[in-house]
């Protein structure tokens, strides 16, 4: 109960926090009810089926925002679509952040040389372009769930969490509080757990948002060189298709603009959270020194 | 540099004076040079570190390339190759792919570090893949270096100004613009771009790098040409970049204005301009440099996918072409060619760096 009332207190505060998370709930809503709203639009029948209506069709009020080459209705595919490209982000971000905080701890509450393998390790997964990696492990990982493309993405996306939150480990480590902890023989563990878990939620937040980030951001890259998961449709792959069939030339806007819109969206949102986060919690952000 | 120069945070000029003899006592007599040395070495371990994670990582995938080989040969030449014991060991042998994990390593690297071999590509069998790549090296390093340094400029200017001047309507919409665009794939960008002005206006090329019907070479036709083809992809990554620096760029700027250097010639009457390029812009715009460098992987990264959209013959086109045609070779150099580059860059700003900032103390 008072973590919650801190939580809200937090967020209002903080004017950007609130909206980013506001347009993320909005999205995330969407999605949950995604299923009904793709059933409405389809009174009856499927509208994503192969050949539901005719090819091509102009956005009027019938088809929102039109069909596609395959006379799928544009407007229940990218609502689904957004449901999958949410979930992928929701996936990846959670495991690069667990796999994040345990070497950000590992590395700045152990230090000494453990400290300098990771951190050296991470350091390198952050600096070299990672995305050819990605793009050949999905080119030879043909038919894989939405899961393994998580967790393929995650391999990438966690350095970017582990290093937020060292340094926050590493800033945490010497404050009085932790001393106490350790000098009345608290294990490690519990240290970890009850001492500086609790203070790092915030930096673990910002960890999760840029990896969840980064994680929509390679699926889209994936699928826009043909190369995502089999069986479902995601944003980027939508983009894929209308790049494909040519939807540029036919003036076929909707398919592309809209989930480029709707990704920008989700973009902002969690960078929103992100910015937010920090300049709660770094108070030299918001205002400046001596005033 | 001038008098004027920022009365910033006090150099602590006492050494510890160890009396040490031979390479350490020179060493501490030339902290830079010491400095210099011990970056370089770690920019070596690095470079082996990241050369090493990429080979593992493409070894260790499933995925026969050999058989891969024999298949786009008989596909193009209709050339029977009844894959016998013979042919497969032949090829195993040219492409680097027999003996144990180990031994392919150790003879990968050493052709690598002595002779720069890559082994030869599956896109161009036989032509070796590092002059696949050298080919497309150029296309690439013009098209990002270029974007990417304007990108950066334009931000760190703009960012400035916008920390500069915060709570104007101005800096208020660079920021909040900033925030909401920042993350967002080049290649959205281009995306809307192409078909805005190529598509629907016709006023600019969609695809490739140049104009076919001029033959390349060093003529202003030729020139104009590839920046007229340029400037579409380009201009996607400039967008993009600009907003990501305007934001980390403001985020420097805003701690530092309550500094007392600056209330100080604020006091002495300077102009505000005056302020604001030499002392404040001075300090925040020395981190973008080592943040620069940090930021060439991922810029390469969404470089891919624009030059894929416009067919740009560089490194990203050249990749995904070898990846649709499971070229293992080809994928392998341009992602060593990728870390090698993205490594050395920031290996020269971080020795750059000293020199430009006056404060910067690596030694001890």
């Amino acid at each position: 109960m008072r973590l919650l009332t801190a939580v809200l207190r937090t967020i209002r505060n903080s004017r950007r926090l609130a909206t980013g998370l506001v347009i993320l709930a909005l999205l995330v809503l969407v999605a949950l009810f995604s299923p009904l709203i793709v059933k409405a639009v389809g009174g009856g029948q499927d509208p994503i089926e192969l050949a539901a209506y005719d090819k091509w069709q102009v956005p009027g009020p019938q088809h929102l925002l039109g069909t596609d080459q395959f006379g799928r209705d544009v407007f229940a595919m990218v609502v689904k679509a957004l449901a999958v490209s949410l979930q992928i982000g929701a996936i990846a971000g959670v495991i690069s952040t667990v796999v994040g905080v345990i070497v950000a701890f590992v590395a700045g509450y152990k230090g000494g040389w453990i400290d300098n393998v990771l951190s050296t390790f991470t350091g390198i997964l952050l600096v070299i372009p990672t995305f050819p990696l990605l793009i050949a492990l999905s080119a030879y990982a043909k038919n894989v769930s939405l899961f393994q493309v998580g967790v393929m993405i995650s391999i990438f996306s966690w350095p970017f969490a582990a290093k937020t939150i060292r340094s926050q480990v590493l800033s945490l480590r010497t404050r009085p509080y932790v001393d106490l902890a350790r000098v009345s023989k608290a294990r490690d563990i519990e240290i970890i757990v009850t001492e500086l878990l609790p203070n790092l939620l915030p930096f673990i937040g910002v960890g999760f948002a840029s990896s969840a980030l980064g994680a929509i951001f390679g699926l889209v890259g994936l699928e826009i060189i043909g190369l995502g998961p089999g069986g479902v449709i995601d944003l980027g792959q939508i983009i894929f298709n209308a790049i494909g069939t040519g939807a540029l030339t036919l003036g076929a806007w909707p398919m592309f603009v809209v989930p480029i819109a709707l990704l920008t969206l989700l973009f902002a949102a969690l960078n929103m959270v992100n910015i937010g986060l920090e300049e709660v919690y770094n108070p030299r952000l918001r205002g400046v020194a001596g005033e | 540099m001038t008098a004027e120069a920022p009365p910033a945070v006090a150099v602590d000029k006492s050494q510890d004076s160890a009396p040490v003899s031979g390479v350490r006592a020179w060493l501490s007599r030339h902290p830079l040079a010491a400095y210099a040395i011990r970056r370089f070495g770690l920019y070596l371990i690095e470079l082996w570190g990241a050369l090493t994670i990429a080979f593992f990582f493409f070894r260790l995938m499933p995925g026969d390339p050999i058989q891969t080989l024999i298949q786009t040969l008989q596909q193009n030449y209709i050339y029977n190759a009844q894959a016998s014991a013979e042919i497969i060991a032949r090829y195993k042998h040219e492409f680097g792919l027999d003996g144990n994990l180990l031994t392919q390593y150790l003879v990968y690297m050493q052709k690598l570090i002595l002779h720069g071999d890559l082994g030869p590509s599956l896109i161009n069998y036989p032509t070796p893949a590092q002059t696949v790549i050298l080919r497309s090296l150029p296309w690439t390093i013009g098209l990002l270096g270029i974007s990417a340094v304007m990108a950066w400029i334009l931000g760190v200017v703009i960012g400035a100004i916008a920390g500069w001047r915060r709570g104007k309507l101005g800096s208020a919409i660079a920021t909040n613009l900033s925030i909401a665009l920042s993350h967002v794939p080049y290649f959205f960008v281009a995306l809307i771009l192409v078909y805005v002005f190529a598509y629907s206006m016709g006023l600019l090329p969609a695809r490739s790098a140049y104009d076919s019907n001029i033959n390349p070479g060093i003529s202003f036709a030729f020139i104009g040409s590839v920046l007229k083809y340029g400037l579409l992809p380009g201009l996607s990554i400039v967008i993009i970049g600009t907003f990501s620096w305007i934001l980390s760029t403001r985020m420097l700027m805003i701690p530092i204005l309550g500094e007392d250097y600056l209330v100080y010639a604020e006091a002495k009457g300077l102009k505000n301009s005056r302020i604001l390029t030499r002392y404040a812009l001075r300090n925040c715009y020395l981190p973008q440099i080592t943040a620069f460098g940090i930021s060439l992987g991922f810029i390469f990264n969404g470089n891919v996918l624009v030059e894929q959209l416009f067919s740009y013959p560089g490194l990203g086109t050249t990749l995904v072409t070898a990846i649709q045609q499971l070229d293992f070779n080809t994928i392998l150099g341009v992602t060593d060619i990728a870390i090698f580059s993205v490594l050395t860059a920031v290996l020269l700003l971080d020795l750059l760096l000293p020199l430009l900032d006056p404060r910067v103390k690596y030694w001890k």
